[in-house]
């Protein structure tokens, strides 16, 4: 019995490991490049671009970027390496951002800003006001996204004198740069393919300041400059993939702090406030008090306590944003008729965008339909249930506007669907379950 | 796209709704199983003829089979037998080359039966302890399903006393109570990171029990055709006060109470079998089955926890299954007086509809080749060994609940042993 069983032990054994070593696969087909060609993919954009998270421009964010993961699965098609103009470790957490800290016992999130690493002098520009510099970058670079720049300013060529994200990944330092356009910077270099996420700002600043602190671009001069920036940027045939703006509506930043949360707040402890009231826009460049309506967007940094506050005014003391001589300031509210303005601009911005791309056969994701969609009907994807809710629907970061890792691999998913449709590619799509959303602590 | 830093007042935010918080992570955990958890290994003899036994005289595993027949078997038994089982299961998800694999562990499905009656009497009296349902799934916690499913291990464990009286000398029947033992262990990733970045976990723990019976006859003919009838009734089996362990980060904990529990019954659906065997000479022994598994009970899959929060609700998650059928074939040949050597293949249809596989049991229509060795070791002790290798289809689908999208594909391959006593 004993040599049976041993025996029988052994045959058990080694059967199983040899089977372990056996592997179930599914035969995939290669994936192709199509007709395009990734051997040097250039990004240009914004902040979006610059992988910017948490109200900052961070290490962990860079990392994340879209461009990023577009390019790592380029990688697969033969795409070239990617190279970021990243914070080093040493200064991971770059221009500072934010962290959640925890809740209130209201449900409330608690934020705090974590301090930059990587600033190297605050200067003051005459007739602008402060710039801040940062570490320069020196190496080479695949990722061009730079935080706050405009389409408008793409041919500026003080922009590298007043914008430290751009300033830093110049050659030389501020105040010489007084003739680096940033469509002739991240063209200097040859590439084979790029993607195009400029125009976000021109609308985007304007409504985040609440209409008061910015102005919208021109429409004709945006026309003008997209079709510039285009014809340069495919001037040697290269093919791209451009994105549509989204509707500033789209974002947590505006539909998270609302008219009706903060009346029933205020009504809470004063049952006799009637409404809030705002400056709004009537036309042109006239603004008058009127109540507040659902229509009316405030911003997620509106610090609700400044409501009921007592304010000086020739009537005597008037509680903030509870009467009509007391509205609450322009800047904190995108009003209903800002709201349309700035939708008016974006449609227009939109139009160009997508009839220039058309015209030179790009591309295109429509960031526009796909957040306002995300908006509607949320978006489940591998078992996770996103949405455009501030902190808890994983896409959009603690500043309301970008993208936490998981959103941005979202996006750069989006972008590959387009790239492959246009160019009959079959780039392998990330894998957005391992991407996180917000962190909690 | 702020081009500077301001200052953050976010924290002044006191008028947002408590809502906001409470509508966190509308992913409630919802756990589910599927079909491919039914395992047929019921006996080393029957592995080797492509699960065939209905209708045979082979061993005491016929108190699984067919207890119509154990009154009909010329000996007493006491016999043992495990059949070490991998599952490697595939996953491939749509439009991306990646290929996400289960880790290799082995479960370990086993049977015992002892049937005994005196000799030359009309009945006989068995017991079986078997494991019918089961599960052994382990993705790990960084593929892309994390949030459908970590890791699953089901373990259903039915002890049956069973009665088998032999009518006439060509027919008999039989029956036997059922009782099972399950547990389960299941894990699965919750999409709320850490403060570093390191997602939740959700685990649920527990064990319980069901009852059941299931009853057979058994018909010999003068042609030396035999034919069985089994049934197996529905086991619903309840998890009562399972362990719920939910693991996320601090602050989010108390969206999540703890310590907590969850109730569960899962229907293990009857299985209904004919079963031919034939022997043409003295050295072949032929067998055909063919089994209707009545999965259309499993329409869904609940958790009731003791504690609900907002974000923790009961879940009740549609299944819809259908029902299955297999169908068996085997041959076993004398070589020797003392050596058999048996073959046998089968084809299942899949319980899961379109939509609804999952990564518990990603099922498909499936087929199954086996071969097996009998020797006699003594006059009252037979050795068998069996292996079979089992295919899934490949399948493509997109769950309607995850959305998780891509194609499945599984084998399973699984030696087996077993020692049988007879006297």
């Amino acid at each position: 019995m004993k040599t049976y069983s041993s025996y029988l032990h052994i045959f058990l054994v080694t059967g199983l490991l040899g089977f372990a070593a056996c592997k179930t696969s599914i035969n995939t087909p290669a994936p192709s490049r199509g007709t395009a060609d990734f051997s040097r993919y250039i990004s240009v954009g914004n902040s979006l671009t610059a992988g910017y998270a948490d109200n900052g421009l961070y290490l962990e964010g860079q990392l994340n970027s879209y461009p990023s993961i577009i390019a790592a699965q380029m990688q697969k098609v033969g795409g070239g390496t990617f190279t970021q103009p990243l914070f080093g470790t040493d200064q991971a957490d770059g221009s500072g951002h934010l962290i959640l800290t925890g809740f209130n016992a209201d449900g409330t999130p608690k934020t705090q800003q974590v301090a930059a690493t990587a600033v190297r002098n605050q200067v003051t520009v005459p007739n602008f006001g402060t710039v801040t510099l940062f570490t320069k970058y020196k190496g080479d670079i695949n990722n061009y996204g730079v935080p706050g720049i405009k389409l408008q300013q793409i041919t500026f060529g003080q922009l590298g004198n007043l914008n430290g994200y751009f300033e830093r990944m110049l050659p030389t330092d501020f105040p010489t740069n007084t003739n680096s356009t940033y469509l002739d910077f991240v063209t200097a270099k040859p590439y084979t393919f790029f993607t195009d996420w400029l125009g976000n700002n021109d609308a985007l600043l304007y409504a985040t300041s609440g209409g008061a602190g910015d102005v919208l671009t021109d429409k004709a001069q945006f026309s003008q400059l997209y079709n510039l920036s285009i014809t340069q940027l495919t001037k040697t045939g290269q093919k791209g993939a451009v994105a549509t703006i989204p509707d500033v509506t789209a974002v947590p930043y505006f539909n998270t702090v609302t008219v009706g949360a903060i009346l029933a707040a205020v009504q809470k402890a004063n049952p006799a406030a009637k409404a809030l009231y705002v400056n709004a826009l009537v036309s042109g460049t006239t603004y008058a008090p009127r109540v507040a309506t659902a229509a009316d967007l405030i911003i997620l940094t509106f610090p609700t306590s400044m409501i009921g506050q007592p304010v000086s005014t020739p009537a005597g003391n008037l509680p903030y944003g509870l009467t009509p001589y007391t509205p609450i300031d322009n800047k904190y509210v995108l009003d209903q008729g800002e709201v349309a303005l700035t939708q008016d601009y974006v449609n227009a911005y939109n139009a160009t965008i997508k009839s220039v791309a058309s015209s030179k056969g790009l591309a295109i994701f429509d960031a526009y339909t796909f957040l306002n969609n995300v908006k509607a009907n949320g978006l489940v994807v591998d078992g996770v249930n996103l949405s455009s809710a501030y902190i808890s629907g994983g896409i959009f970061s603690l500043d309301g506007v970008h993208l936490t890792p998981r959103g941005y691999a979202v996006v750069a998913n989006e972008f590959i669907k387009a790239i492959n449709k246009q160019y009959n590619a079959s780039i392998p799509l990330a894998n957005v379950s391992s991407y996180r959303g917000v962190k909690f602590p | 796209m702020f081009s500077q830093n301001k200052r953050h007042i976010i924290n002044q935010l006191y008028f947002i709704m408590r809502k906001l918080i409470l509508l966190l992570f509308a992913i409630i955990p919802s756990f589910v199983l599927a079909q491919g958890f039914q395992v047929n290994l019921h006996g080393q003899k029957q592995i080797g003829m492509g699960h065939t036994g209905t209708g045979l005289l082979q061993d005491g595993a016929s108190v699984l089979f067919n207890p119509g027949a154990v009154a009909m078997l010329p000996q007493n038994y006491v016999q043992a037998g495990m059949s070490p089982l991998l599952f490697k299961s595939d996953f491939n998800p749509s439009g991306s080359t990646d290929q996400f694999r289960t880790k290799s562990k082995i479960a370990t499905p086993f049977t015992a039966y002892g049937v005994w009656g005196p000799k030359d009497a009309r009945w006989k009296i068995g017991l079986g302890v078997y494991t019918p349902y089961g599960g052994l799934t382990d993705w790990g916690n960084d593929w892309i399903g994390k949030y459908s499913l970590e890791s699953l291990n089901l373990k259903a464990i039915y002890f049956q006393p069973t009665l088998s009286v032999k009518l006439t000398d060509f027919l008999s029947v039989g029956a036997g109570f059922v009782y099972n033992h399950g547990t389960v262990d299941l894990t699965r990733a919750i999409p709320v990171s850490n403060s570093s970045g390191q997602d939740g976990q959700a685990e649920l723990k527990g064990s319980g029990h069901g009852f059941g019976w299931n009853a057979g006859a058994f018909l010999k003919t003068d042609i030396g055709l035999t034919i069985g009838l089994d049934y197996r009734s529905q086991v619903n089996t309840t998890v009562k006060n399972g362990n719920a362990i939910f693991n996320v980060a601090n602050s989010i904990q108390s969206n999540f109470p703890q310590p907590n529990t969850f109730t569960t019954t899962l229907p293990l659906p009857s299985t209904s079998s004919i079963g031919l065997g034939y022997k043409p000479s003295d050295k072949w022994t032929l067998a055909l089955d063919a089994n209707f598994t009545k999965w259309d009970v499993y329409k869904t899959l609940g958790f009731d926890y003791a504690k609900n929060a907002p974000t923790l609700q009961d879940t009740y998650s549609p299944r819809n299954y259908k029902n299955g059928w297999s169908y068996r074939a085997g041959a076993e040949y004398k070589a020797t007086s003392k050596l058999f050597v048996r073959g046998g293949g089968g084809y299942v249809t899949t319980a899961v509809r379109d939509g609804y596989v999952t990564p518990e049991a990603p099922d498909a229509n499936r087929y199954y080749l086996t071969a097996g060795l009998g020797y006699k070791v003594t006059k009252n002790l037979d050795l068998d060994v069996s292996f079979e290798y089992e295919h899934l289809d490949a399948r493509t689908q997109t769950n309607i609940e995850s959305q998780l999208s891509g194609t499945f594909k599984t084998n399973v391959y699984i030696p087996g042993l077993s020692l049988a006593y007879h006297w």
